[in-house]
């Protein structure tokens, strides 16, 4: 099974798509049946790659450090699985959803290249390679996010263009950088190269990276751009931001933390801006009074616990990490799918103007409650099994400071569903506003497509939950894996 | 064990799903649940189940059922039916009756859960399921908001204990080397840890069983409808923090010097303020609310010791207590439900009209304060003796002290509601009440029969509390009815004396000095208000929304970041070529000006034209360097880009805003030289530092033998790295497609850009 | 549009012909002089800009084989194909394949399918330019 499948196959679908020009129907079922294979891709590769073993391929067929190669360990099969099953699942939902649906010409190619960058930001083995693979999910980003063009979309995706420019910039000079110190942008090569250099060079490269993708991983403190961006756009589009585009960074970081940088770890500075990341983060979500803007500060609240995780710089931490990444992307892309319900139903998201729909639409209530607590870490969903390894790990070396702000953290992410739940579900019932012209007759109340692949994904965090231990079991193995970048060397560079 | 908790799990879920045709039947089906317990413990099961889990972590489903956890069991099954029965008639036909069975269901389950849990997280993960059916619950009626504050703040203040409890749970395992509840009170671990893993751990069971300075969200849990309040708020989930100190303090009290004064200080406390606060109380409920967290903090006090005697004592406690103050929430209930009001100013003489429900009240209030020959009465002489001969004369005058107060408040509940026996504040309007049914009044008829018979033949009942405090490692204690003529009846009879007393004559002056005091709800509410504030002002600090702001944190953390190691260890490279040739040079110079100048001119047309100099001027320096493609390209780009931004200018002022602000101009003018410098000496430094041979020398000479071409710069682009250019190209149609469409759109023909003929064509490949 | 000098619009034909013939010439000497995809499409686009100028946006427009989108798309497709080609037929994505031709007037050239990759760079940069420029023509001058 080549590790590229998982790039090529949206990425033809999409030049297919785009040429179809107005075929909506065909597009539909292509996108769809790209994806699903997409999935299936994914999944071969996990199966190949859960013993350990890494799969590679040197694009263009020249030896290693000459051409790109495209890596698949453990991790990066881990990120496409979970990945590729959102991507399907958000997908499906765009096309019940009222914003994303057949009058807007280039949803489909422009998502279906979306999917190809975060497929090649996941399996590339080539720090350049890795700034092209951003740079596509970037630009799909910043053509969906402004998607409708509204004038609010087109103000904060210019925040959302203008940061993600500077950070590209940051990228490609820290590539740069890199190249003019050891001469190959190759990873596994770097990973031997950089040993070579000034330690302190190392160091400070080490940080400019962290920079760089801290910016993509929205951390503290870098975030900005993201509680004002996310919010505007239609809910599809938040949705699968929200779970993977963020994620993405989080993948870099850890990546270049284990592979490029492991000799210098930065555990206090990482922990210290876990912290600071998730407290931020909480903070601002108890200020909205908006379902998505909420949401969207738990998005950067919640990185942090991935970041506390590889801040520990134990097998357990990391582990913790890739276990809390899986659940966040699942958990989060559901809620965002439900926010995007809510709206669809009521035309607002705004808490004041909303209430009990407990009562008018119970079964919406659970699909918005299980991933809500579970957000929180509440027993027994899959927030409670990711942040529990994290406590653990972390009280087992003594970050006591750092799991105090994480628990600390839970009763405010708590507090806050809480307060989606009063404001939306509890209440009386608030007369919605008028449906925009066109919109009111002509659509379902909940478009079974979105209803159906919004319980689809409550369902797989629940399965989640009954599988914990093989997943955990991944989880771990990968982050053995990751603390043994001789291996992933190895394999790229040959003995 | 696991098989009880899937049989709630199922009636809860289907209840969700299929009740709502059965109307308040469906609390009929609910009941099924608790009574499922009470068959299953009838049938005499195998006391341990496992199922594995997530044993990595230590997270494997391991239930266990000893003495302790059958009497727990026992009540949470039995007074279950009961309160599902009572609910069925409090209720009568309304909407949500749904909502309530499932969530009522769930709660069940989940205290099954917690008292036969072995496993410390499997505890915990039952434990927050209970504050969770209880925030779900006390907020029922959801559109008044005092129901949903009330919720709110007993979630937050449970929720916060459990997330203290978990963390002090974790360390306890990691100090024992084991999850499992029964491994860690078999081999109590020591260690540094230890300490403040118990803090920990107790501040979650002080939370949960509202002992002071945590006391005050329950009687706020008391918006709940009355079948809650009996059941979790009395009954059974209060119990949940009683229920794992005495599971904890008789291998750990020992231990630690600090446990018992700690422990038992806070249970007189809470017993002694909280009662002192019922007797003021107005409303019935909130009378037995507070009354509660005040019995809670008497056996707190007894439990927390961990010396046989007192853990007996306590075991008995719990029971007598679930007994007759289920019985008295239900008869409050029941007032409320046929009189309308709960308000003992406005309510008289309701004796009258609900005789049966009046004489509960009395026996069970009865038995609340201790008389003979009840079951309260048998437990309270236990438990003050037991406190005797363990603990001391002060903590058994202290609780004495708080006995007054029970009878005080018990007083007041019954004169309030049953008598017109006359108050100065006192108005009575409601004098008269529906008598309510027989079902209705059955459920607590039936406790206070369970409380008579078992204080006149505490046989009954003692092979249940003996078995319990056994597996508490407690032996040989038995209830009886009559100890004789000793001490504790002597308080006893002081207390009931004193309790009399107070309610006589109660003393206004202190009543009111005290209800200055501060008190922990209003530390609760400040603490939101604060939370609240504090949110509001970082997020308007982090994320004031100005992009320039932003842009400049970001580029300064980037600067700052690698900055600072850099100003540790830099060094200029020895051998440092400042130009290669002089047309570098100069060349070089001029970019740098047009740079100065694109940042300085006024007008925008200006600002561009410096910088397609700058790009001109870098696509020199690629020819200077031999590049002649890049050089190309960047020229053509420069050029089109120029033309592009002379086609937008049209559409902006001619100016760029006036920034104004002295202040903000110099800092971007200092971030920007920063960034400048640091880029540039990483620059040299990375060079300089350079150990191995760069890749470019593998390009060069397999350019043209492998890859085809001469053209290096074309073979990196078609071959070498064709991966990244298929990427690249990628970008630029994206880029195309959402520009074009943002400008289309943006001329305002229309919301959706429908007029993208342009791009795709005109319309009729279309087969919606 | 209709008083668009004449002169103007046979300059602006006699131009873009060069242009294409030019651009042809950079795409497949690009191998191994200057040139290649990337800059012949954007010599492209500029002739397009010049057909712009002279006769309006419609006729520039007519001036496209097909919409810009479908260049895009089919300059990805081919691209991908050429990557697909060398996986299917070689042993790696994107593998190129070298063959020799006889080509009458330039003789024998050496060609790899690096070419056909470049071609899909070309024609996604004219896409992408024709694109961008007819969407700001539309908004300079009205339909």
């Amino acid at each position: 099974m080549t590790p590229l499948l998982p790039v090529i196959v949206p990425f033809g679908a999409a030049a297919i798509s785009l040429a179809l020009g107005r075929r909506h129907a065909l597009r539909r079922s292509l996108g769809v049946l790209a994806l699903v294979a997409n999935l299936v891709a994914s999944v071969l590769l996990l199966q190949e790659v859960r013993d350990g073993s890494v799969v590679t391929v040197v694009v263009g067929d020249w030896p290693a450090p000459i051409g790109i190669s495209v890596v698949v360990d453990l991790f990066s099969a881990i990120m496409l699985s979970v990945a590729s099953l959102m991507l399907l699942a958000v997908f499906v939902y765009a096309i019940g959803s009222s914003r994303t649906d057949d009058t807007t010409l280039f949803f489909h190619p422009v998502y279906l290249l979306l999917a190809s960058g975060v497929s090649a930001s996941f399996v590339t083995g080539d720090l350049f390679n890795l700034f092209v693979a951003f740079e596509m999910t970037l630009v799909c980003s910043y053509v969906l996010i402004t998607l409708g063009g509204s004038k609010p979309q087109v103000r904060h995706g210019t925040t959302y263009v203008v940061i993600s420019l500077l950070a590209s910039t940051l990228f490609v000079t820290a590539v740069g950088l890199v190249y003019a110190a050891t001469g190959t942008v190759n990873m596994a090569d770097l990973a031997v190269k950089l040993q070579a250099i000034d330690p302190a060079l190392r160091e400070a490269l080490s940080v400019l990276f962290l920079v760089v993708f801290g910016i993509k991983a929205a951390i503290f403190p870098l975030f900005f751009w993201l509680p004002d961006s996310y919010p505007t756009a239609a809910a599809p589009v938040t949705a699968i931001f929200a779970g993977l585009l963020t994620k993405v960074g989080v993948y870099a970081i850890v990546r270049s933390q284990t592979l490029l940088f492991s000799q210098d770890t930065h555990s206090t500075l990482l922990l210290a801006t876990a912290a600071l990341t998730m407290t931020v983060g909480v903070l601002g979500a108890i200020a909205q009074d908006d379902v998505k803007r909420i949401l969207s500060f738990h998005i950067v609240s919640q990185i942090g616990y991935m970041i506390f995780g590889l801040g520990l710089f134990t097998v357990a931490g990391l582990a913790a990490t890739v276990f809390y990444v899986v659940h966040h992307i699942l958990i989060k892309t559901t809620l965002f799918m439900v926010g995007g319900l809510i709206e669809e139903r009521t035309g607002t998201a705004a808490l004041r103007r909303l209430g009990g729909m407990l009562h008018t639409s119970p079964f919406l209530a659970a699909l918005f409650l299980i991933p809500a607590l579970s957000l929180a870490g509440v027993p027994p969903l899959s927030g409670f099994v990711a942040k529990l390894t994290l406590i653990q790990s972390g009280l087992e070396v003594g970050a006591y400071m750092t799991v105090s702000v994480a628990l600390f953290v839970s009763i405010l992410t708590l507090f806050s569903m809480t307060k989606i739940w009063a404001g939306v579900f509890w209440g009386a019932p608030e007369a919605p506003p008028p449906m925009p012209e066109g919109l009111e007759s002509s659509r379902p109340r909940f478009p079974p497509l979105m209803v159906g692949s919004t319980a689809a994904l409550v369902a797989a965090s629940l399965l989640f939950v009954v599988a914990a231990a093989p997943l955990y079991q991944l989880g771990q193995r990968a982050a053995e894996f990751l603390f043994e970048p001789a291996q992933y060397v190895e394999a790229v560079l040959g003995p | 064990m696991i098989a009880v908790l899937a049989v709630h799990a199922v009636v809860a879920l289907a209840c969700a799903a299929l009740g709502r045709r059965l109307g308040r039947h469906v609390l009929l089906v609910g009941a099924l649940a608790p009574a499922s317990s009470l068959v299953w413990l009838a049938t005499g099961p195998s006391p341990t189940e496992k199922i594995s889990w997530l044993p990595a972590v230590g997270l494997d489903l391991e239930l266990r059922l000893d003495g302790f956890g059958t009497l727990m069991v026992a009540l949470v099954g039995g007074i279950g039916v009961l309160v599902f029965l009572y609910a069925w008639h409090y209720f009568g036909e309304r909407p949500r009756l749904v909502l309530f069975t499932s969530y009522l269901v769930g709660f069940a389950g989940a205290m099954f859960g917690v008292v036969v849990a072995d496993n410390l997280l499997v505890l915990y993960l039952f434990w927050e399921l209970t504050s969770i059916a209880s925030y779900l619950l006390i907020g029922f009626e959801d559109e008044e908001g005092v129901a949903r504050s009330a919720a709110l703040q007993a979630l937050l203040v449970t929720t916060l204990g459990g997330l203290a409890m978990l963390a002090g749970l974790v360390m306890l395992a990691q100090s024992a080397g084991t999850y499992s509840l029964s491994g860690l009170l078999g081999g109590p671990p020591t260690g540094p840890t230890v300490a403040p893993a118990l803090v920990l751990v107790l501040l979650g069971a002080f939370t949960k069983s509202a002992q002071f300075p945590f006391h005050f969200w329950l009687p706020g849990a008391m918006t709940a409808p009355t079948p809650v309040s009996a059941y979790l708020h009395s009954a059974t989930m209060v119990k949940a923090g009683i229920y794992l100190v005495a599971r904890l303090a008789p291998a750990f009290a020992g231990l630690h010097e600090w446990w018992r004064p700690l422990v038992c200080g806070v249970g007189v406390v809470t017993m002694i303020w909280s009662g002192w606060r019922a007797t003021f109380q107005t409303d019935l409920k909130l009378i037995l609310a507070q009354g509660t967290v005040s019995q809670l903090g008497f056996i707190m006090a007894l439990v927390g010791l961990g010396l046989p005697e007192a853990t007996f004592a306590g075991v008995a406690m719990i029971l007598a207590h679930a007994v007759f103050k289920a019985a008295l929430f239900m008869v409050a209930g029941i007032v409320d439900h046929e009189a309308g009001t709960r308000d003992i100013r406005r309510l008289g003489d309701l004796g009258r009209s609900m005789p049966v429900a009046a004489a509960v009240a009395v026996v069970a209030a009865a038995s609340m304060v201790g008389l003979p020959p009840l079951l309260g009465f048998v437990t309270k002489e236990t438990a003050l003796a037991s406190l005797l001969s363990e603990a001391g004369w002060p903590a058994t005058i202290a609780v004495a002290a708080g006995s007054i107060l029970t009878t005080a408040y018990a007083l007041r509940f019954l004169a309030g509601g049953f008598t017109r026996y006359a108050t100065d504040d006192r108005e009575i309007v409601v004098d008269e009440a529906h008598s309510p049914a027989a079902g209705f009044v059955a459920g607590p008829v039936l406790l206070a029969i369970v409380t008579i018979v078992a204080g006149v033949f505490p046989r009954l009942v003692d092979g249940l509390v003996a078995g319990a405090a056994g597996a508490l490692g407690s032996e040989g204690h038995h209830l009886a009815l009559w100890h004789g003529f000793n001490v504790p009846l002597l308080l006893s009879a002081a207390a009931i004396a004193g309790g009399w007393l107070l309610w006589r004559y109660p003393p206004r002056a202190v009543q009111e000095a005290a209800a200055r005091l501060p008190r922990a709800k209003m530390v609760y509410a400040s603490a939101i208000v604060a939370l609240n504030r504090i949110a509001d002002r970082v997020t308007s600090i982090v994320q004031n929304g100005s992009l320039p702001i932003y842009l400049g944190v970001i580029v300064a953390t980037a600067v700052i970041g690698p900055g600072v190691i850099l100003t540790r260890a830099f060094r200029l490279p020895e051998s440092l070529i400042i130009a290669e040739n002089s047309i570098q040079a100069v060349t070089a110079l001029l970019v740098c000006v047009a740079a100065i100048g694109t940042a300085n001119v006024k007008r925008r047309l200006g600002a561009v034209l410096f910088l397609s100099a700058v790009g001109y001027g870098v696509a020199v320096l690629f020819v200077i360097q031999g590049a002649p493609d890049l050089a190309l390209t960047q020229m053509l780009i420069e050029t089109l880009t120029l033309g592009l931004f002379v086609l937008v200018l049209h559409h902006l002022p001619t100016h760029f805003e006036n920034i104004g602000w002295r202040l903000r101009q110099a800092s971007r003018l200092i971030l920007s030289i920063l960034t400048g410098v640091t880029a540039g000496a990483f620059a040299l430094w990375a060079a300089a530092s350079r150990q191995a041979a760069p890749l470019s020398g593998e390009y060069l000479t397999r350019s043209q033998p492998e890859g085809g071409g001469a053209n290096v710069v074309n073979v990196i682009l078609t071959d070498f790295r064709a991966y990244d250019t298929l990427g690249e190209i990628t970008v630029l149609t994206v880029v195309a497609l959402g520009a074009a469409a943002l400008i289309l759109t943006g001329r305002g023909r229309s919301e959706v850009p429908h007029n993208d003929e342009e791009l795709v064509g005109q319309k009729g490949g279309d087969d919606r | 549009m209709i008083d668009r000098s004449l002169i103007l619009q046979m300059t602006a034909d006699v131009i873009i012909r060069t242009a294409a013939v030019f651009a042809l010439f950079l795409l497949f000497r690009g191998h191994n002089a200057p040139g290649g995809g990337f800059v012949a499409g954007l010599v492209v686009v500029s002739g397009l800009v010049i057909r712009l100028v002279a006769s309006g946006r419609v006729r520039a427009r007519q001036s496209l084989p097909a919409p810009p989108a479908t260049i895009m798309g089919l300059g990805l497709a081919l691209a991908l194909a050429t990557g697909i080609a060398g996986w299917v037929w070689g042993d790696a994505f994107l593998e190129a394949a070298k063959v020799t031709l006889d080509v009458p007037l330039l003789g024998e050239m050496h060609m790899t399918s690096a070419l056909l990759f470049d071609i899909g760079v070309f024609m996604v940069v004219i896409g992408v330019g024709t694109a961008l420029v007819l969407a700001l023509a539309e908004t300079e001058n009205g339909p």
